[in-house]
C-alpha cells in the first residue's frame, strides 16, 4: 500500500522528511481511531503526515487533488469515522498544530486542531475562565469536537459546542482556504458571523463531516467566565476528583416518584434559568458512581448483585447549582431548586461537592470502565421526544436480550441543553466482549425506530434517514461534488 | 512473560481513547505541562504512543507487521515510565506496560532486538556483572574508609551499578547515613548488576541469571531487609525478580526498602532526626521506578469471567509507590522549602533515562530530561532533588545544557548535609 512516489516526494518537500512517513509501522498505528464500529473496514494509510500550519495543510490537500489520492484528517484519534476507508490514502495527523491563544477580556480562545480540551481548560482556569469539556473526555480535540457536536452536560447553561464557533480557518477539499467570520476580514477570530452567508451550517453538516468536507485548521471558540477559586484535584490516577469550592457549587441528587415529575421539574428548572448541570441518572450511572476506582471487574461484580436492586420505578435527577458572580447567587439557586422539588414532590439530597467527570475528564469513558463491548444510541431532540424515544429503545432492547446484557430496564440518559430547549437521549447497551454483532443488530433496529419517530440521531444511517429527511445524503453529495470534485476528502 | 492469549486480550481491549498521552486530566494545570508520554510529545506520530504500540503489537502478532527500523525506533525509545499504564487504570484497566514489555521480549526472541547498545550492555554484564563492563573487583571501591559494614546484620545495602561506578557520592552518603543512624548493615561482597536494564530490554535469560545470583547472595547473607538508594534496583528487586520467578513480592525471602522509606520510619520512631539547616528551595522529582512502578507484584494466572472480570487479580494502579517518605524527609529538614511541580506523584514526567533509552538514545533521553528541568524552573526553585542515580545523572546533564544554574541532587546528599 503506497501513494505515488512523486506525490510522496512532494509531501516530503512540504513538511520535511521528518514529518511524513510511509513506513508500515507508522501507517499501521494510524489505521484505527476510537469509537468506530468493529464492522467498519479500516485500511492502513498509504502514508501519514504531520503538518504544522494551515499553509502546509493546503499544500498537502493540493497534492492529494493533483494525484487523486484520498486523505483523511485526525488529531487525537478519538473520533468516529476518522480512519481511511480507501486504499493508499494520506492520513493527515494535525497534532503538531497545537497553537493556543486566549483573549481574556473578550472571552474567546483561538485553537489549532492539536489542542485538547484539558489543555485549554488548564490555561483557562488560571484566568478565571472555562470551556465545556465534552462527554467523551478532556483528551478530545477542541476543533474536532466543536465542529462535530460538542456535547457536554455542562452545556445545560451554555449549549452545545457547535453553537460556540467563532472565526474559522478551513482548508476546503480542493485546497482553497476559506476563512469565515471576522477571520475573513483580518487575523481576528472574534466573530463567528461575517459578511456574506453564514457557512457554519455547511461546516458542521449533520454532526460534523469527519473530514469529508476538508479540514478545519483553526477556530475561535467562545469561552465563559468562571469562578476564581481553584478546583482542587485529589486522588490517584484510577480515581481522581476535583473538589469544588463550596461557596460556588452544590450538587443535588433528587428522586422523583415518576418520570413525568422528573421531566416536568427539568422543564421548570430551565424556565427558572438556574444550575450548570441538569440530567437524569440512569441506574447504570449510579452503579458506576458507586464503584469508582475498582475497575471493570469491580463494577461487574457489584452490578451482578446490586444492579437488579437499584430502583427503576423512580427517576433520579442530578443537578449542579452554580453560584457565579455574586455571593448570594448559590443560595438563591438552591432555594429555587428546592421549591421546584417540593412542587413535584421530589426528595432532594445534597451530594459531595466534588466532580470526577465534568470539568476535565468525562464520564463517557465510564462506558469503557464497565468493560465488555458497548454501543450507544444517541438522539437530539426536545426533552419530550427524548422521553418518548427512550421508551421505544427499551422495547427494542427487550427483543435483543440476550445477548445484550440485562440492564434491568430504563438505562436511558436524558441530558438537556440550553436550559431545556434541546435534550440528548443516550442509551448505552453492553454485550459481552464477543458479541459485536448483537450490538450492531440492536443499533440498526434503533435507527429504524428513530427515523420513524422523527428523532435526530447523532450518527444517522443515511440509508435509513435519507428517505425520511428530504434525501439529505443526495444533497450532501451534491455539495461535496462542488467542493470536492476529485473526491479526495475522506471518500467512502 | 505474558502468555499469548493474555497479550492479545490486553492489546485488543485498548479503544484508542488517547488518555495514555496525558497526565490525569483532573490534575492538568496548564497546556504546557499536560502531557505524560515522552515519545508521544516528542515524535507525535501515533506509533510513538501506548495505543500506537499496542495496536502494532496486534499487527505483529497477526503476522501483518515486521520489526522494521521504524517500529524498533518507537518500541525502544519508550522509557517504560508507566505513565500510560497508570492512566489507563482510570478507564479500562489495560495492562499497557506489560504489553509493551512483552512486545520487546518478542522482538528480542525473534533476533531483531534489542538495540546494539543494549546488546553491548548485556555483554558487559555477562563478562563483568555490571552494565559498564567495569572491573568487578572495583565494585566496592567507593566505600569510605571510616565506614565499616557489618559481617552479619539484619540489613543489607544493595548498591546497584550506577552508584557503585558512576555516582559513588550516593552510595557514600547512604552508608554514612546508616552509620549515623546506628544501623548495622552488610554489603554483598559479590553483588551483581540488578539486571534492571536487562529486564527493560527484553533480555530475560541473562536477567534471570542476575536475579538468581543476587537472590541467593541475599539469602546466604541472612539479611531480611534490603535497603537501596537506587530506584531502579529497588523496583527490580521488588517487582521484576518475583515476576520472572512467577511469584509475588510477598513470597520473596527479603523485604526491599528504599533508603527514604527506612529513614522516614526511623524519624517517625524518634530514632533519627536531622540536626543541621539546609537553606534551599527545592522541588522533588518522583523517579518512575520508585513511584508508580514500585507497587508490589502479585502473581496471577489469567482467568476471566464474562463480561470481562479478571478473577482473583490484585490490581496495581500506581497508588502504593513510594511518594511520601522522600517528601516527609525534605519537609523534615530545617531550611528546605519544598515546592511541587505541576506533574507529580503518579503524574510525574519521566526523566528520560529509563527503559534502556539513556543507553541507546542519549539525545532523546536528554530532551526528555530537558522538559523536566524546564518544568522545575517554573517553580522558581534552585535545585531538583530525586532518589535515583540515573535521574540525577540525566537531569543534571540537561540542567547544564540549559545553562540555568539549576542544581540536581540525590536525596541522600541532601540528607547527609542535614545530618553531619
Amino acid at each position: 500500500m503506497s501513494i505515488p512516489k512523486e506525490a510522496y516526494q512532494t509531501l516530503q518537500s512540504i513538511v520535511g522528511p521528518e514529518w511524513v512517513s510511509d513506513d508500515p509501522a507508522i501507517c499501521e498505528a494510524d489505521r484505527y481511531c476510537s469509537l468506530s464500529s468493529p464492522s467498519d473496514e479500516k485500511r492502513r494509510p498509504g502514508c501519514s503526515i504531520e503538518p504544522a500550519s494551515t499553509e502546509e495543510v493546503q499544500a498537502i490537500v493540493r497534492v492529494a487533488n493533483r494525484y487523486k489520492v484520498p486523505f483523511v484528517a485526525t488529531s487525537t484519534y478519538y473520533g468516529a469515522g476518522t480512519y481511511c476507508k480507501k486504499d493508499n490514502s494520506i492520513l493527515i495527523d494535525l497534532k503538531r498544530m497545537n497553537s493556543l491563544e486566549i483573549d481574556e477580556q473578550n472571552q474567546y480562545a483561538i485553537v489549532g486542531p492539536g489542542v485538547a480540551f484539558a489543555a485549554l481548560q488548564g490555561d483557562l482556569f488560571k484566568r478565571g475562565l472555562c470551556t465545556f469539556v465534552p462527554g467523551c473526555g478532556g483528551q478530545a480535540s477542541v476543533v474536532a469536537n466543536t465542529i462535530n457536536m460538542g456535547d457536554a452536560p455542562l452545556g445545560w447553561r451554555h449549549s452545545l459546542g457547535y453553537q460556540r464557533i467563532l472565526g474559522v480557518e478551513w482548508v476546503l477539499p480542493d485546497g482553497e482556504i476559506l476563512r469565515m467570520g471576522s477571520r475573513s476580514m483580518s487575523n481576528d477570530f472574534f466573530w463567528g458571523e461575517g459578511p456574506g452567508p453564514d457557512l457554519r451550517g455547511l461546516l458542521r453538516g449533520c454532526a460534523g463531516h469527519q473530514s469529508r468536507l476538508g479540514i478545519v485548521t483553526k477556530i475561535g471558540v467562545k469561552v465563559f467566565p468562571f469562578v476564581s477559586e481553584e478546583l482542587k484535584p485529589e486522588g490517584w490516577a484510577y480515581h481522581t476528583t476535583m473538589n469544588l469550592p463550596t461557596n460556588r457549587f452544590k450538587w443535588y441528587n433528587i428522586r422523583f416518584s415518576s418520570r413525568d415529575d422528573a421531566i416536568n421539574a427539568m422543564f421548570e428548572i430551565g424556565r427558572c434559568e438556574i444550575a450548570l448541570v441538569v440530567m437524569t441518572v440512569p441506574p447504570i450511572f449510579r452503579g458506576v458512581a458507586r464503584t469508582r476506582g475498582v475497575g471493570c471487574g469491580g463494577f461487574w461484580e457489584f452490578w451482578k448483585d446490586a444492579g437488579p436492586k437499584l430502583s427503576r420505578s423512580q427517576t433520579d435527577l442530578r443537578v449542579l447549582l452554580y453560584g457565579i458572580g455574586a455571593n448570594k447567587r448559590l443560595a438563591y439557586e438552591e432555594k429555587v431548586l428546592l421549591d421546584i422539588v417540593a412542587d413535584y414532590k421530589g426528595s432532594a439530597r445534597e451530594a459531595p461537592c466534588r466532580d470526577e467527570t465534568n470539568f476535565m475528564a468525562a464520564d463517557a469513558i465510564c462506558a469503557n470502565v464497565v468493560g465488555g463491548r458497548f454501543s450507544s444510541e444517541v438522539s437530539y431532540e426536545s426533552i419530550n421526544q427524548a422521553v418518548r424515544y427512550s421508551k421505544v429503545v427499551d422495547e427494542i432492547t427487550d427483543k435483543h436480550r440476550p445477548p445484550i446484557l440485562q440492564e434491568y430496564n430504563t438505562t436511558d440518559w436524558v441530558c438537556p441543553y440550553e436550559l431545556g430547549y434541546i435534550a440528548k437521549m443516550e442509551c448505552l447497551r453492553m454485550a459481552a466482549v464477543e458479541d459485536r454483532q448483537a450490538l450492531e443488530d440492536w443499533k440498526n433496529d434503533c435507527q429504524d425506530a428513530c427515523a420513524e419517530g422523527g428523532a435526530y440521531a447523532l450518527v444517522p444511517d443515511n440509508k435509513v434517514f435519507g428517505p425520511v429527511w428530504g434525501n439529505y445524503p443526495e444533497k450532501e453529495d451534491a455539495i461535496r461534488a462542488i467542493f470536492d470534485p476529485n473526491k479526495v476528502s475522506a471518500p467512502e | 512473560m505474558l502468555k499469548v492469549e493474555e497479550y492479545k486480550h490486553q492489546a485488543e481491549t485498548c479503544v484508542r481513547c488517547s488518555y495514555c498521552k496525558f497526565i490525569d486530566l483532573n490534575w492538568v494545570k496548564s497546556s504546557r505541562f499536560s502531557r505524560q508520554c515522552p515519545i508521544d510529545t516528542r515524535y507525535r506520530f501515533n506509533l510513538y504512543s501506548a495505543h500506537g504500540l499496542l495496536h502494532t503489537a496486534l499487527a505483529e502478532l497477526d503476522g501483518k507487521l515486521e520489526f522494521s527500523p521504524k517500529l524498533m525506533d518507537a518500541l525502544w525509545q519508550c522509557t517504560l515510565c508507566g505513565g500510560c499504564d497508570i492512566r489507563c487504570k482510570r478507564n479500562l484497566d489495560v495492562e499497557v506496560l506489560q504489553v509493551i514489555e512483552e512486545f520487546r521480549r518478542r522482538c528480542v526472541e525473534q533476533g531483531k532486538g534489542p538495540m546494539p547498545e543494549h546488546k553491548m550492555m548485556a555483554e558487559n554484564v555477562r563478562k563483568s556483572h555490571n552494565i559498564y563492563g567495569a572491573d568487578p573487583k572495583e565494585r566496592l571501591n567507593w566505600m569510605p574508609k571510616d565506614v565499616k559494614p557489618a559481617q552479619k546484620a539484619e540489613v543489607l545495602y544493595f548498591v546497584g551499578d550506577p552508584s557503585s561506578y558512576r555516582h559513588p557520592e550516593i552510595a557514600q552518603a547512604t552508608v554514612k547515613l546508616l552509620s549515623q543512624a546506628g544501623v548495622p548493615f552488610m554489603v554483598l561482597g559479590d553483588e551483581w548488576s540488578s539486571g534492571h536494564e536487562l529486564f527493560a530490554t527484553g533480555q530475560l535469560g541473562l536477567a534471570k541469571e542476575m536475579a538468581n545470583h543476587n537472590i541467593k547472595a541475599i539469602q546466604n547473607s541472612g539479611a531480611k531487609t534490603v535497603i537501596t538508594s537506587d530506584a531502579e534496583a529497588y523496583k527490580t528487586l521488588k517487582v521484576d525478580y518475583p515476576k520472572i520467578l512467577e511469584k509475588s513480592t510477598a513470597d520473596m525471602p527479603y523485604t526491599v526498602l528504599h533508603i527514604t522509606e527506612y529513614i522516614d520510619q526511623l524519624m517517625k520512631d524518634g530514632k533519627f532526626k536531622f540536626n543541621r539547616s539546609v537553606p534551599m528551595k527545592v522541588t522533588y522529582h518522583d523517579p518512575c521506578n520508585l513511584s508508580r512502578l514500585a507497587e508490589p507484584w502479585y502473581h496471577w494466572e489469567p482467568k476471566y469471567e464474562p463480561p470481562n472480570i479478571a478473577v482473583g487479580k490484585t490490581w496495581r494502579r500506581g497508588e502504593k509507590g513510594v511518594y511520601e517518605p522522600p517528601r516527609n524527609i525534605l519537609k523534615g529538614i530545617r531550611g528546605i522549602e519544598l515546592i511541587e511541580m505541576q506533574r507529580v506523584r503518579d503524574n510525574a514526567w519521566c526523566c528520560g533515562y529509563g527503559g534502556g533509552v539513556g543507553i541507546a538514545f542519549p539525545d532523546f533521553a536528554l530532551w526528555t530530561a530537558g522538559e523536566r528541568v524546564e518544568e522545575a524552573q517554573t517553580t522558581g526553585v534552585e535545585a531538583i532533588v530525586s532518589c535515583c542515580p540515573n535521574c540525577k545523572d540525566i537531569l543534571g546533564r540537561a540542567a547544564e545544557v540549559q545553562k540555568t544554574g539549576m542544581k540536581v541532587y540525590d536525596i541522600t546528599e541532601v540528607m547527609l548535609r542535614a545530618s553531619k
